[in-house]
């Protein structure tokens, strides 16, 4: 709870720890500029002193330069002295430029590696309320794009600023000082192109967000398509699939085509607006030449020395864009990294082992308005086997929500053992209790790990011990690669029936003082079911067992049954008894052919 | 991390020419608009070429003969060069758009619809994520960078050769002299262009893990959460940021080395031009000083064709795999598809339509299926089924029962033609499938899934897949019958309710729901319904029993369950076992029989208990 304000300067604390690398970054910028603007400056003294018929004519700087160089009979009988002074500043200028990237690439790729592990460390401690509330792809989004977009900023674009600041500002005094004509008309169009500028990549970013939103659009049709491709056959609806997928291909070339046509009206016009300023400084300098009021070599530096920053200029309106999209993505990031995560209790109990006993008093919990449990009272012994059944929706799952403390409950408390489960810490109490989800979800590495994922560097035997246990073993030795075959995203896809086999096998090898089956035997045959809960059986005593389950065979398998409906508990007690009393839970039975079996 | 099966590694190879050839066929379209792009692109790189030169001769005229006529005269000549080179600008900008749009749209197009027709073992081993960025991120690079390299071949070189020759005919020593930083430009530029592109590609690869460890751990994240994997994920996670911190530096300093020698090479240009220029112009050799100040310029413009085509090549080869990929997906041939015969008769019927007739001009009705002595395997050393033989007739309903993996689903999913059988044959009344049109057989099923896929939209725009042409009444009438209507009304805006992506906002057995309201509708022919109520809970299962037994009644019906409260109205229950039918009857003979059917009914209901 502690961390819940000033994420944003969270953000900038990172980047102000490189502080001294940025500020080395910028001092190599500063003189880089500076030794870059000279380069044409030593043409320009040249071909006005030394070569020139009227050296006397010539600014002060050209006169200072060639005189630094040897004095004007030296260069003019040396030439190549101006020459490698030239290749000598445009070594130091690219020492410069070396180091600026070197040091900004450091400086953002150390932030990068810092906010990444950061957001992701922050992301796993959420609570499970917050990740349910996040739309799971933008909340991706914020995790992967938008942090490429803030060290994108912070390595390239953050020196782009500077280097087009300083690009516009540093030749000023050196301009002035040769021609203050040539410099003013060098700078007349200058507003109008960077105005032009930011007016264009203001509704290119506009453009480029609505194409964006299109391809988003495009792709989830194809992903929609592809995982329903089975209803897609099955009805025959190909056509009409293509149909609407030619809709959405259509937006997004038009939306695409129509960012190409923006483009090449920037480029021409800004091309055309870049011509028209350096023909002015040509038209100009021309004319001051024929008038004898300019020298060759400082019309030639003019003209250099323009082409040199009516590129920044040109590109200002593109860097406030970047500037803006790294706002906006820094922002995002913070949302998440403003969000508290799960909270511990400050003087934890550590029970030394739990003894699998489990307490339940008064639970009250609602989602928004409604109740999800209104009222729950029980109590589980030790090694006990219980099965809970009921309607879906009935709050079945939300116990074990609870008891992990994924959820927090809104009145009443929970005990295990005898200590009040919020005086625990959050990953003792998740050590101890194993739960198998009906639809589990296992990680993208290989069977083996899947299973050990708890206990790293457990022993191959031991996971097959525990893949035997679960019936999954003989189906694993028929996979290529076996326990080395990965599974999940980028590997074999299970069925629904083998993974949550699998899951059993990674919750037995937790050696848990509970384990929690929640409907997870709900896609594997009767038969395969009766050997896994044969094996459960078997460990009797090492753990408490909780069935969820809507099956009666797995049902009876229980020393106790509880019914819940709405939220509550409405019958309690072993199969045998609940088959004599009216309620549910012989409906159920009826239902499923117990009347068949005899008792009718 | 180990074995990936499908990655989307670029492959560091040479250039191959000869899939880039193939791949011009995908232009050819857009031809108009590209030659308008290429012959624009080599106006502009003339006209480029030949500033440096004119600027120097006015300067020449200014210093020699004043403000002359000429001197006029060309200043409003080169103005209008300048309108024409922005006027090219956005010509070849606006064709590169069309080429590049239309190329991204043909292709997604292409492979879209050859998506829709490959059969489901293709799918089998592909992973969804895999196959979409095929239709959308490769098909967009691919066509994003095929206009600029076409574009960039012709100006580039015209751009070189153009400058070359201008700066031979002024002076061909001075050319020679300033030329020389060529070589190291194009040394430096082919050494470091190949190792970034190398380290990009390993920074890219990186990113991706990344993404996909961010996105196991949303996904994951009440598993990470139970099973304690916090500090675990985070340390991988960690080594991970640290490749990508040591593949990105690697990248920056590898580019902090490059751009530097690039601009150092042309000021060195400069520097060698004064040098030797300044020498001719002191001898008075016959350069100008005008024509000196064109070759400084020229020296820093040397470097912008070269770094373009480097450039430019470097972007074929990273979209080389993209092409690859793209084009073999373009070349698969469906392995399901209609024959030659078949194809004939579909067109026949579509131009003289004969009255009472399947769109392939059979019989439109199904009266009988027969399996005749099919074998099937999906890996040829695990053989499914082996000589399976089974005849169903209009108004049955079979039910198939057994052990996981024994073939269940692997008969629904022949009858259905999304796959097709290694041996034997399929006969719709008497006649083999495979010569019935495929899209009039597939469309005259239905199918419910045990985990049924919805599309995102509303439970309205669901139910009518079944049929497109249905009035909201019928939807409503069939969401009524399936037993889904009670709980679509209490959902808020009822049918026009969201599902989300892939009907995630509903619950399984509301799926399920949905999804049989959606097959009622569509009123099939054959249907089958797999593992389709597991997630139902009983009683509601009861009540929507009526609907159950309506849309298996009258047609050809499959019922695969493991609840055998399902399955034991059928007509017939099969025992499918290792392939073969193991049992076959009522659920009453079956039981009477005593094999292994009552083995598991005993198991499910428990008949010794009580």
């Amino acid at each position: 709870m502690a961390e819940t304000t000033g994420q944003f300067s969270a953000i900038w604390r990172l980047v102000t720890s490189e502080r001294r690398r940025y500020v080395l970054a910028f001092g190599a910028l500063l003189v880089g500029t500076l030794l870059i603007y000279l380069i044409p400056l030593v043409p320009q003294a040249v071909l006005d002193v030394a070569l020139g018929s009227e050296p006397e004519k010539a600014s002060g700087i050209s006169r200072t330069v060639i005189d630094w160089m040897g004095g004007p009979q030296l260069v003019a009988d040396q030439l190549w002295i101006p020459g490698l002074l030239i290749g000598v500043i445009a070594i130091c200028a690219g020492t410069c430029v070396h180091f600026r990237q070197r040091f900004a690439a450091i400086a953002a790729q150390n932030i990068a590696v810092k906010l990444r592990s950061r957001i992701y460390d922050h992301v796993q401690r959420l609570p499970c309320r917050t990740m349910e509330r996040q739309e799971s792809g933008d909340l991706l989004q914020r995790c992967t794009s938008d942090v490429d977009t803030v060290v994108l900023f912070l390595s390239e674009q953050m020196m782009m600023i500077g280097r087009a600041t300083a690009m516009i500002l540093v030749p000023l005094p050196l301009l002035f000082a040769i021609d203050w004509r040539m410099s003013l008309v060098s700078m007349t169009l200058m507003t109008p192109i960077a105005m032009f500028s930011f007016i264009f990549f203001k509704r290119m970013r506009e453009n480029f967000l609505e194409k964006d939103r299109a391809e988003g659009r495009l792709t989830a049709t194809v992903n929609e398509n592809l995982n329903g491709i089975r209803v897609v056959r099955s009805f025959a609806r190909q056509s009409f699939e293509e149909e609407r997928f030619d809709d959405r291909n259509a937006t997004h070339r038009d939306l695409d085509n129509r960012l190409y046509v923006l483009m090449s009206r920037f480029w021409s016009l800004s091309d055309l607006l870049c011509f028209a300023q350096q023909g002015l400084v040509l038209g100009f300098g021309l004319w001051w030449l024929t008038q004898g009021s300019l020298e060759v070599g400082a019309f030639y530096f003019f003209i250099s020395a323009v082409s040199m920053f009516l590129w920044p200029v040109r590109m200002s309106g593109r860097i406030l864009a970047e500037l803006g999209k790294a706002l906006v993505a820094i922002g995002r990031i913070s949302e998440i990294l403003d969000k508290p995560v799960e909270s511990e209790p400050e003087h934890p109990v550590e029970p030394e082992q739990l003894d699998g006993s489990l307490t339940f008093e008064g639970v009250h919990l609602n989602h928004g308005d409604l109740p999800v449990l209104a009222g729950m009272d029980f109590t589980i012994a030790p090694g006990e086997t219980v099965a809970l059944v009921g309607p879906a929706g009935s709050g079945k799952t939300t116990i074990v929500d609870l008891l992990l403390r994924l959820h927090d409950v809104d009145e009443g408390r929970i005990l295990l053992g005898d200590v009040p489960i919020d005086r625990m810490r959050r990953d003792f109490i998740r050590s101890r209790i194993a739960v198998v989800m009906q639809q589990p979800f296992l990680y993208s590495r290989s069977i083996g790990d899947n299973i050990a994922i708890t206990q790293p560097g457990l022993e191959q035997d031991a996971i097959e011990t525990a893949a035997i246990e679960a019936c999954i073993h003989e189906s694993i030795r028929t996979f290529d690669q076996g326990y080395e075959t990965v599974v999940g995203e980028r590997g074999l896809t299970l069925s629904g029936g083998q993974r949550q086999r699998v899951a059993i096998a990674r919750a037995l090898v937790q050696r848990p003082s509970i384990l929690v089956l929640d409907d997870a035997l709900s896609a594997v045959d009767t038969h395969t079911e009766a050997d896994i809960l044969e094996a459960i059986e078997r460990r009797r005593g090492r753990h408490t067992t909780i069935l969820i389950a809507h099956r009666l065979s797995t049902l009876q398998k229980a020393d106790r049954v509880l019914v819940i409906e709405e939220g509550r508990i409405t019958q309690e007690g072993r199969h045998a008894d609940l088959i004599r009393q009216d309620g549910l839970y012989r409906r159920i039975w009826a239902i499923q052919g117990g009347r068949e079996g005899g008792a009718a | 991390m180990s074995t990936h099966f499908y990655s989307d590694d670029e492959r560091s190879g040479s250039i191959d020419l000869r899939l880039w050839w193939n791949f011009l066929r995908h232009l050819k379209p857009y031809r108009r608009w590209a030659f308008a792009m290429c012959g624009f692109g080599f106006a502009l790189a003339i006209v480029e070429s030949l500033i440096p030169p004119l600027t120097g001769w006015m300067i020449d005229e200014a210093i020699t003969n004043g403000a002359t006529e000429d001197l006029l005269m060309m200043g409003i000549a080169f103005a209008v060069m300048m309108v024409f080179f922005a006027l090219f600008v956005w010509i070849f900008i606006l064709s590169a758009g069309r080429l590049a749009t239309g190329v991204a749209y043909d292709l997604r197009k292409g492979c879209f619809e050859r998506l829709q027709e490959l059969p489901f073992s293709f799918f089998d081993v592909r992973p969804t994520g895999w196959l979409v960025s095929r239709v959308t991120s490769d098909c967009s690079k691919v066509s994003d960078r095929m206009p600029w390299v076409l574009l960039d071949l012709f100006w580039g070189s015209t751009m070189l050769v153009g400058i070359c020759t201008a700066m031979m005919l002024i002076d061909t020593g001075l050319a020679l002299w300033t030329m020389a930083i060529v070589p190291p430009l194009v040394i430096a530029t082919w050494f470091f262009k190949r190792k970034m592109l190398a380290s990009s590609r390993n920074m890219r690869r990186t990113n991706s893990a990344i993404t996909a460890s961010f996105s196991e751990s949303i996904a994951g994240v009440r598993t990470t959460k139970s099973l304690n994997r916090e500090a675990r994920n985070l340390e991988e996670f960690g080594t991970m940021a640290g490749e990508m911190h040591a593949h990105s530096m690697r990248n920056a300093l590898q580019a902090a080395v490059f751009l530097p020698i690039v601009a150092m090479l042309g000021s060195m240009g400069v520097g060698l031009a004064l040098w030797q220029g300044g020498i001719r112009l002191e001898e008075g050799t016959g350069l100008s000083i005008g024509m000196l100040i064109a070759f400084m310029e020229y020296a820093i413009l040397f470097s912008m064709p070269i770094q373009e085509l480097a450039a430019r090549l470097a972007d074929l080869q990273s979209a080389q795999a993209a092409a690859e990929r793209v084009q073999g997906l373009l070349e698969e041939v469906p392995e399901i598809r209609d024959g030659e015969e078949v194809t004939i008769r579909i067109e026949e019927q579509a131009t003289r339509p004969r009255p009472g007739r399947a769109s392939d001009g059979g019989d439109p009705e199904v009266d009988t299926l027969e399996y005749r002595g099919i074998g099937f395997h999906y890996k040829p050393e695990e053989p499914v089924l082996d000589d399976f033989n089974l005849r169903i007739s209009k108004g049955e309903t079979i039910a198939l029962v057994g052990p996981t993996g024994g073939g269940k689903s692997t008969i629904a999913n022949l009858a259905a033609r999304f796959y097709e059988p290694i041996t034997g044959k399929l006969l719709i009344n008497g006649v083999d499938y495979r010569e019935r049109s495929l899209e009039w057989w597939q469309s005259q099923f239905g199918i419910v899934q045990q985990v049924p896929h919805l599309f995102s939209g509303s439970i309205r725009e669901n139910i009518r897949y079944g049929r497109l042409a249905a009035s909201d009444e019928e939807v409503e009438d069939a969401a009524r019958r399936a037993g889904a209507h009670d709980f679509i009304e209490r959902l808020d805006g009822g049918y026009e309710h969201d599902v989300g992506e892939g009907g995630e906002l509903l619950s399984t057995g509301q799926r399920q729901l949905v999804s049989l309201a959606r097959a009622l509708l569509a009123d099939p022919q054959v249907f089958i319904m797999d593992e389709a109520t597991s997630s139902i809970d009983t009683e509601t299962e009861t009540l929507i029993q009526g609907a159950i037994d309506e849309i298996l009644g009258g047609r050809i019906s499959f019922v695969i369950a493991h609840r055998l409260s399902t399955i034991r109205h059928a007509d017939r229950i099969l025992f499918i076992a290792d392939g073969r039918i193991v049992e076959s009857g009522t659920h009453e003979s079956l039981l009477e029989a005593g094999g292994r059917y009552a083995e598991l009914c005993a198991g499910q209901f428990t008949a010794s208990d009580s």
